[in-house]
């Protein structure tokens, strides 16, 4: 390689990057996989196309023909996608020549960071649960338990503002941390699974949540159905541009923003943020160094919990303003998103910063592809968990792409069995 | 890698809180027994009397009835609850070794019918005067049969040492697929074939995911139940709302086996079944004699517990963890398919977890399919009651019903009612030396 000049050099050794097997070509190529799947379930779930296809040999132009429909469908599908999340480039262009329309030209980015904001609180909460080595399936009962706890306090009682967001997010915070507290000491005390136990917390939470929606304190006042009151202007996060211009992106990313700010710093910097990696990496290994296996479980599903109990009640005070009985529940279960969020992230405040921007964006434009070609957002979803499979094997789209060993970074995840 | 809590430990407290734990168990009991003395059978009123009826609602097949039986409600509640203070107290005093979670079963089946008498008894609040313990028991085992299974499936899996805890997917992908073939070809064989294929098709991506190249399998199982969740969601709207016709399905029509069919109470819920209960039967009974009478289930639980030995003596280990993935996948696809014919037709979402109690009560059965069959009939029945009780008026609202199966589950789980060990290496990869 002497004899290569400098210049050469650094190009091979750019290109000797880009095709071996490091994290950020893995996360890409496992992007660019799952966006392929999505394009075939596109194709062999939509009529017009498979109609298309009908006709292949019957005459000269049909493969041609068939193709066009093909890609016109996906094309449409994803450029929905885009368009719907980030930015439409011709209102852009518009906004940019003649200084109009900027409101309905940023309301697509505007969406993205709304869905994103509680998405990444609750994602780092999961994200420093897998750190552990421990893993916090409840995230989303703990986040609409928080919710809860959060619309009570926002809704029954009248404070000023600077006392009672505070109070409002807090109470949140508690109820999460409330609801992480059971799989944590059961973990610790009686060695149950906490993978069952936060599922099963899940669905316990889920009827809870109807339960409060529909008794007589909680509950909208003249209301039958199990919907529960508004939560006061004072315990509401604003929008960042006012309620005039309709952009719906609230003072919640500063709270985001916070928290991967103390993710990062807890996680890199703290002591007990190294007794977590240390338990996750090897619990023998912190045991012998004096760090208690107890006290860890317990702390790491209060913070978790926690975390994402911050996550509901930043939903409820920054967008829904209330809970009803489909509070994150179903397609919007932030905290079933946030395991894949997590694992595309790689349980890195920085890198589940970027992925919740990635998989709010894939949500909302989701929708926005539903609403403009029917094809059903759930697809989105699909298309998430394969690219957090393929994210979690780099070994197999290093065979797929036939990359270069390279540094090579499994996900390190310490869970084995019901133990 | 060892898990954060590492067995030496455990089985040190253990030996410690054993009789500890029995003891709390024993407690429990007592409490329950006291409350069912205090308030359903105290708190019924003197004169108002209960019916206990074991005839089906469809009562033209059953030549031979058993009539009803009518109780004293206050009576009889006290005669359960001292039943049950008896077992309480016997388990608090004795402590005995075993059969503390049989005890424990048999109060909670007291504490379910004294709960069932209160709220029938007349003059009362319900509308309804009888209970009907046929159809308690007909109507749960429709539940009862698809948690088996699941737990079958988890049995399969688990004793070879993969976690599936994609179940939830299996059972979602089987009853999605087995919709479209029962609706165009009206028949659930072929459905149950189809499904079993799919199910399996899921068992074989996590096999390839967690044997091949080693990830996580409680990773893989959750990502997968989240991408088949939603890509049914999207195939209900892409598919069956402009094709409705793919999802008319029916119900799986009952085959009463001949005489058998009519003897009371067993034949209703033994004899006249859809063929997806049994073939449940079959399958028990196929899992369980492959599983503990065969060669070929020795080298699987070989696997499970020791995959190194296992392989010293030249048991392919991953070829076991194939096939028996691959099997329980096909199996719970079945499940599925058994869900969506007892419902008609394929609704996203409505598994409600199914997969993840059948995991549960393949634990509390303690990996084995007789407990599993023994665990799915106690949970069954519980999300079957929790579902059907408001009817008898009883007065607690009906979303704190809805968590008591969960809550049972959770309890389970912590080793508050048994303790349970899982194969010795269940969840953890095999890595070849």
């Amino acid at each position: 390689m002497n004899d290569i000049p400098a210049r050469r050099r650094s190009i091979l050794s750019l290109w000797m990057t880009l095709t071996s097997q490091n994290p950020v070509i893995v996360t890409i190529l496992a992007l660019v996989l799952g966006f392929v799947v999505g394009a075939f379930i596109i194709i062999f779930t939509t009529a017009t196309i498979l109609d298309a296809f009908r006709g292949f040999f019957n005459s000269w132009g049909a493969p041609g023909h068939a193709l066009k429909v093909t890609f016109d469908n996906v094309g449409a599908a994803y450029r929905d996608m885009f368009t719907g999340s980030v930015i439409d480039p011709a209102g852009f262009w518009h906004s940019l020549t003649t200084g109009k329309g900027w409101d309905n030209t940023l309301t697509p980015i505007s969406e993205t960071l709304t869905y994103a904001t509680p998405l990444v609180i609750v994602s780092i909460g999961v994200g420093i649960s897998f750190q552990t080595g421990l893993f916090n399936i409840g995230a989303n009962g703990q986040a609409v338990l928080g919710g809860v706890a959060g619309a009570v306090i926002g809704s029954m009682i009248k404070l000023p503002m600077f006392i009672h967001l505070p109070l409002t997010l807090i109470a949140g915070i508690l109820g999460g941390a409330l609801a992480g507290a059971l799989p944590g000491v059961l973990k610790a005390y009686t060695g149950a699974h906490e993978v069952i136990v936060t599922i099963m917390e899940n669905y316990v939470i889920y009827a809870f949540l109807l339960y409060v929606v529909l008794s007589t304190p909680y509950q909208q006042p003249g209301q039958a159905n199990d919907i529960g009151r508004t939560i006061h202007a004072s315990a509401q996060l604003p929008p960042l541009f006012g309620v005039a211009s309709g952009l719906r992106v609230s003072y919640g990313i500063f709270v985001a923003a916070g928290v991967v700010a103390f993710a990062w710093w807890f996680l890199e910097r703290s002591s007990l943020g190294f007794d977590f990696r240390v338990t996750g990496a090897s619990p023998s290994a912190a045991r012998a160094s004096g760090i208690s296996p107890r006290a860890v479980i317990i702390l790491v599903f209060l913070i978790s919990g926690g975390l994402a109990g911050l996550a509901g009640v930043v939903q409820v005070a920054s967008t829904t303003h209330y809970v009803d009985g489909t509070f994150l529940i179903g397609d919007a279960g932030i905290g079933f998103t946030a395991i894949t969020v997590a694992l595309l992230g790689r349980n890195k405040p920085i890198g589940i910063l970027w992925a919740s921007l990635l998989f709010g964006a894939l949500g909302v434009g989701g929708r926005a592809m539903q609403a403009a070609t029917g094809i059903p957002f759930d697809l989105a979803t699909v298309i998430q968990s394969v690219v957090v499979l393929f994210v979690a094997t780099p070994v197999l789209v290093k065979e797929i792409f036939r990359l270069r060993a390279g540094r090579t970074q499994a996900l390190q995840l310490g869970t084995q069995g019901w133990g | 890698m060892m898990s954060i809590d590492e067995a030496p430990i455990l089985m040190t407290i253990n030996a410690h809180r054993g009789n500890l734990r029995t003891k709390v168990i024993g407690g429990i009991m007592i409490v329950l027994a006291i409350f069912v003395i205090l308030v359903f059978a105290l708190g019924s009123p003197a004169g108002t009397h209960s019916q206990l009826t074991f005839d089906p609602v469809n009562t033209t097949d059953s030549p031979i009835r058993l009539g009803t039986l009518t109780v004293l409600t206050r009576w009889w509640n006290l005669i359960l609850g001292l039943a049950m203070l008896g077992l309480g107290v016997e388990v608090f005093w004795r402590q005995p070794r075993r059969g503390v979670m049989a005890r424990f079963g048999g109060v909670a089946v007291l504490l379910l019918l004294a709960l069932l008498f209160w709220a029938v008894r007349t003059p009362g609040p319900s509308q309804v005067s009888y209970v009907n313990l046929t159809s308690i028991f007909v109507g749960s085992s429709e539940v009862v049969m698809v948690l088996i299974f699941g737990a079958l499936s988890g049995v399969m899996c688990e004793r070879s040492g993969v976690v599936n805890i994609a179940i939830e997917g299996q059972f979602i992908a089987g009853a999605f697929i087995g919709s479209i073939v029962a609706s165009e070809t009206n028949n659930f064989f072929y459905a149950a074939i189809v499904g079993a294929i799919a199910g399996g098709l899921i068992g074989l991506v996590l096999a390839f995911f967690s044997i091949r190249y080693l990830v996580d399998q409680i990773i893989v199982g959750i990502v997968i139940v989240t991408g088949i969740d939603f890509f049914s969601a999207y195939l209900n709207l892409q598919v069956f709302t402009p094709y409705p016709n793919l999802n008319v399905g029916n119900l799986a029509p009952n085959l009463p086996i001949p005489l058998l069919h009519k003897i009371p109470i067993v034949g209703p819920l033994f004899f006249n079944q859809s063929g997806f209960f049994y073939c449940m039967v079959i399958f028990v009974a196929v899992v369980s004699f492959a599983l503990f009478k065969t060669r070929y289930g020795l080298h699987v639980r070989a696997v499970g517990e020791h995959p190194q030995a296992a392989a010293t003596v030249g048991i392919n280990v991953a070829r076991v963890r194939y096939i028996n993935v691959v099997l329980g996948g096909a199996i719970a696809g079945i499940g599925g398919v058994a869900f969506m014919a007892s419902q008609g037709q394929f609704i996203p979402d409505y598994t409600s977890g199914f997969g993840y109690i059948a995991l549960a009560a393949m634990i509390f059965g303690r990996w084995r399919p007789s407990g599993a069959v023994v665990a799915s009939i106690i949970f069954g029945m519980t999300v079957y009651l929790a579902a059907n009780l408001q009817e008898f008026s009883v007065p607690i609202s009906g979303e704190i019903l809805q968590m008591f199966p969960y809550l049972i589950t959770i309890a389970v789980v912590a080793g508050l009612i048994g303790r349970v060990r899982p194969p010795a290496a269940d969840g953890k990869p095999y890595i070849r030396d």
